[in-house]
């Protein structure tokens, strides 16, 4: 999903860093809040994050016959809320910007809203949607993370398209030839990354399930029926 | 009980399909290299926009990797990283939970 630096014109490098810099803002506020609250959430932050580094550090062949990485966003989205998210996803973008010529400073920007903010809001989106359901609590994590995933590869083909609309069949034909690219490629790694994150869920839930109650994640209820379930 | 392990049951099965899908593409897909997504994008940016790829210079200066395998290690240390932040988290939390007797 990374825009590699020099391919974004300078226009829409300013644009996306003017939506990425208010949400990083948001995302600092709200982790210096989580942990001033609760300092037991730091481990659990260190998990979270951990998943972003490893998995958006693999890049899996699928079936279109090139590479991608899953982006391991969903576990902090479920955990922390999207903006924390913004801010790990930022710190790993920084990191591969800066030392493995993927993205660059420039399109650091484009690329902390499609893999840090859209993708976790999509994700989000969808918790909020089912927390309070019967949904089962897996169901819910395998989710959240696959669309996080799919949502940070539809968001860069939207940012793509927007700036090099094609000729014929302008913004719409080009957002179609780019997703063929990202959002095609990503479908089976997303869902693996799926059901992966959920398994990793349930050694969380197994492991420190107060945590998970006191930042509100799921009730109390939901935690016990899914610690007994699997 | 009987259902203890599924979600591990379903991460192997979801693992073993992905890597059958991934043997059968490269044995019959003709011309499939594999390269990154984000490499196979640019080119099409390139196709777009009429302009040479190597015409895209960074807008802001970048250091590159010198080889593959120095990118192939900053990769791995990566990797590293976050591996021992979820190996030290998890064993943190396993000794809590020993600790109260319920690990």
């Amino acid at each position: 999903m990374h825009i590699m630096e020099g391919f974004l014109p300078w226009q829409w490098c300013v644009v996306w860093w003017i939506i990425a810099l208010p949400c990083l803002m948001l995302g600092i506020w709200q982790l210096k809040k989580v942990l001033r609250t609760d300092r037991e959430a730091l481990p659990l932050l260190g998990v979270t994050g951990g998943f972003v580094f490893i998995l958006s550090s693999l890049k899996l062949p699928s079936v279109t016959g090139s590479c991608s990485h899953p982006t391991g966003t969903g576990l902090s989205t479920i955990s922390f809320g999207p903006w924390i998210t913004v801010l790990i996803c930022a710190i790993v973008l920084l990191f591969q910007s800066l030392f493995l010529a993927h993205g660059g400073l420039s399109v650091l920007g484009a690329n902390i809203v499609s893999m840090g903010i859209v993708g976790p809001l999509v994700g989000y989106a969808v918790y909020r949607l089912l927390r309070d359901t019967s949904v089962n609590v897996y169901i819910t994590v395998f989710l959240v993370t696959a669309l996080a995933d799919m949502f940070t590869y539809v968001t860069t083909s939207l940012e793509l398209a927007l700036a090099y609309p094609a000729e014929v069949g302008g913004f719409a034909s080009s957002f179609v030839l780019f997703m063929g690219i990202f959002a095609v490629t990503q479908v089976p790694l997303a869902i693996v990354e799926g059901v992966v994150l959920a398994l990793v869920f349930k050694y969380i839930l197994t492991l420190k399930p107060d945590i998970l109650i006191r930042l509100g994640v799921f009730s109390e209820k939901m935690i016990e029926a899914a610690r007994s379930e699997i | 009980m009987a259902y203890r392990y599924t979600l591990e049951i379903l991460a192997g099965i979801a693992i073993i399909a992905f890597c059958v899908l991934f043997l059968y593409t490269s044995a019959t897909m003709s011309g499939a290299e594999f390269a990154g997504s984000d490499n196979v994008g640019s080119g099409l940016i390139a196709e777009l926009s009429g302009t040479p790829i190597e015409n895209f210079q960074p807008l802001i200066p970048q250091w590159e990797p010198p080889s593959g395998e120095i990118e192939s290690c900053l990769f791995a240390l990566q990797a590293a990283f976050g591996g021992i932040l979820i190996g030290g988290v998890f064993g943190y939390w396993l000794g809590q939970a020993r600790g109260r007797g319920t690990g």
